[in-house]
């Protein structure tokens, strides 16, 4: 068994690549748990972010700093009333936060957390993610459409007006990034491992590639990502201030959650794309300036690092609690959550694990990165009218798109171009 | 379009200054919320809450002489104050003293019409009550005033 495990972890393939069924159920249970754990730790971040943004506190009740509120939240929504209004259609009332659901997590069956750390490298990976995730507009669709009711509907068909007039400029922007692939190679690649492994070969994110072709294109991306999720400044199709909260008003209790799960699982699927095609994926960063064993012992040491600081932001805020006895349960239960992440900290110090899970951390780090600016932008812009949101998409969006890949295309083949006007020339 | 505002425009300047903002306003010391119950605001000098009947800090007697003249300044005339002449002192005394909390405005009136300094709105606020019941204090109640109560779980 430990053998097994053993051959199995210094392997260099994922498992879908291996043809192991028992290690894919394996990666696809972790990923799900990690997404799921991470909606809720994005959840009270959000609120904690959000309300220092504006100039408030958020939760400062159930736990220390409301370290429980999303657990609080989760229990409050789990035991409340699943109402079903009375008509509506049921069967696609009941399938819709399925369908959105499903969607949002089936997207990272492909998403790359290392080199062998994805549950499956597919050779039309991006396709199948893009794919994947468009098709939760349609379980949009039919919670706006079943829940047979006014609000709904109109936030149901605000997103998929949006969803399509953003998906061609992110398309466009994908296809500069998969235009980059092939530059050394000849042949391109869709598969995300492939992406990521190009941009290894050719020493640069391709951010950085053709600047600022590939500086243009992440910011086609990221505007459209933004769009894509439904999130400020583009939630129109739940604007609270006008649709009351668009096509979930009529959900309750845990199909609400469900909607809620989805939204942000989305949220994590399109930032590790723009962090798998962009930001070079679990590369950690600067491999080429700060190469050499000393500059990787200590990058994989990060890991480790980020665990202890946190452990200490608990540990301290143990010692700065109120000296109260109506606090202890809370003072006692933060000191053992830092003691426990100082402890995973130290796990992550042992060689053989540095090694396996560095990569997984970057790729991490990266995709937070692209959640605190989803939460920044929520507390800076007001949200856009539906007509400008267009106007946006297809007479900004669109042709930046278009003019990026035409000129990532030819500036691609700039070798062949000059080498045939040399051979023309006399 | 002129070139300026076009550049502004391209390099989403805007955008950044209003990013930046929000940034800065995460700094912990920024956050105005105080944390009622735990943390007691700030109660300016002149703000009007609980009234309170003074005494005498010397003699312990009450300082109203039974003029009338704050139940007349009340707008809502919810205060009733019935005296009665001591044959020896020759000095009124307040035989009852109601003041009706649950029609009060906190207007001040009264107390800017009284007299000694007897009425005064204090800066007390913690006043809400379950009921309607106990919201006409008596002498004893506005003497007493109003303890703050002390947060506990």
């Amino acid at each position: 068994m430990f053998d097994a495990i053993t051959k199995y972890l210094s392997s260099a393939t994922t498992p879908g690549e291996a043809g192991s069924i028992f290690w894919a159920t394996i990666y696809i249970l972790i990923i799900t748990a990690g997404i799921s754990l991470s909606v809720i730790a994005m959840n009270w971040l959000e609120r904690k972010i959000l309300a220092h943004m504006q100039i408030r506190l958020g939760p400062m009740r159930v736990g220390p700093h409301g370290l429980l509120q999303p657990f609080a939240d989760a229990l409050k929504l789990l035991i409340k009333e699943d109402i079903i209004p009375a008509e509506a259609d049921k069967l696609v009332f009941w399938s819709a936060p399925v369908v959105v659901t499903m969607t949002a997590f089936t997207t990272f069956l492909v998403v790359p957390f290392g080199r062998t750390h994805a549950v499956t490298d597919m050779n039309i990976g991006i396709l199948f993610m893009l794919g994947v995730s468009s098709l939760g507009v349609l379980g949009i669709i039919m919670a706006g459409w079943s829940s047979n009711s006014h609000y709904p509907l109109m936030g149901s068909l605000r997103s998929s007006a949006q969803m399509v007039s953003y998906e061609i400029a992110m398309g466009l922007a994908i296809i500069c990034a998969v235009l980059m692939t092939s530059l050394q190679t000849g042949t391109g690649t869709l598969s995300m491992i492939g992406i990521v492994e190009a941009q290894a070969s050719q020493h640069t994110w391709f951010i950085f590639k053709f600047f600022p072709l590939g500086f243009l294109a992440f910011g086609v991306f990221a505007i459209a990502m933004v769009a894509e999720t439904n999130r400020a400044p583009f939630d129109l199709p739940e604007a609270e201030s006008e649709l009351v909260a668009g096509f979930h008003t009529e959900y309750s209790g845990f199909r609400w959650s469900l909607f809620f799960l989805a939204e942000y699982a989305a949220m994590l699927a399109v930032s590790s794309i723009a962090v798998t095609l962009w930001l070079g994926g679990w590369m950690r960063p600067f491999p080429n300036w700060l190469s050499g064993s000393i500059w990787n012992l200590a990058f994989s040491l990060f890991p480790a690092l980020t665990l202890f600081v946190l452990a200490g932001l608990c540990l301290l805020g143990t010692a700065r609690m109120p000296k109260i006895p109506q606090m202890k349960i809370q003072t006692v239960g933060l000191g053992i959550f830092g003691l426990l992440l100082g402890f995973i900290g130290l796990v992550l110090i042992i060689p053989g694990v540095r090694e396996r899970v560095q990569d997984i951390y970057w790729f991490v780090v990266k995709v937070a990165f692209f959640m605190y600016m989803y939460i920044w932008y929520r507390g800076t812009f007001p949200r856009y009218r539906f007509d400008q949101l267009m106007k946006v998409g297809w007479k900004v969006l669109l042709p930046t798109g278009l003019a990026v890949l035409i000129a990532t295309a030819l500036w691609g083949l700039l070798p062949q171009i000059s080498s045939a006007i040399v051979g023309v020339l006399p | 379009m002129s070139l300026k505002p076009l550049l502004r425009k391209l390099f989403l300047v805007d955008l950044i200054k209003g990013l930046k903002v929000t940034f800065n306003y995460q700094a912990p010391s920024e956050a105005i919320t105080e944390q009622y119950p735990l943390e007691r605001p700030v109660i300016f000098e002149r703000f009007r809450g609980q009234p309170r009947l003074n005494s005498n800090p010397d003699t312990g007697e009450s300082l109203c002489i039974v003029c009338n003249l704050c139940a007349l300044a009340c707008p809502e005339q919810l205060i009733v104050v019935k005296g009665e002449r001591n044959p020896t002192t020759k000095r009124k005394e307040v035989v009852s003293w109601t003041y009706d909390l649950s029609r009060c405005m906190f207007c001040g009136l009264c107390a800017e019409a009284c007299s000694t300094d007897a009425l005064e709105l204090t800066q007390d606020y913690e006043m809400a009550l379950y009921t309607r019941e106990g919201m006409v204090l008596d002498q004893a109640a506005l003497e007493r005033g109003q303890e703050p109560k002390r947060y506990e779980k």
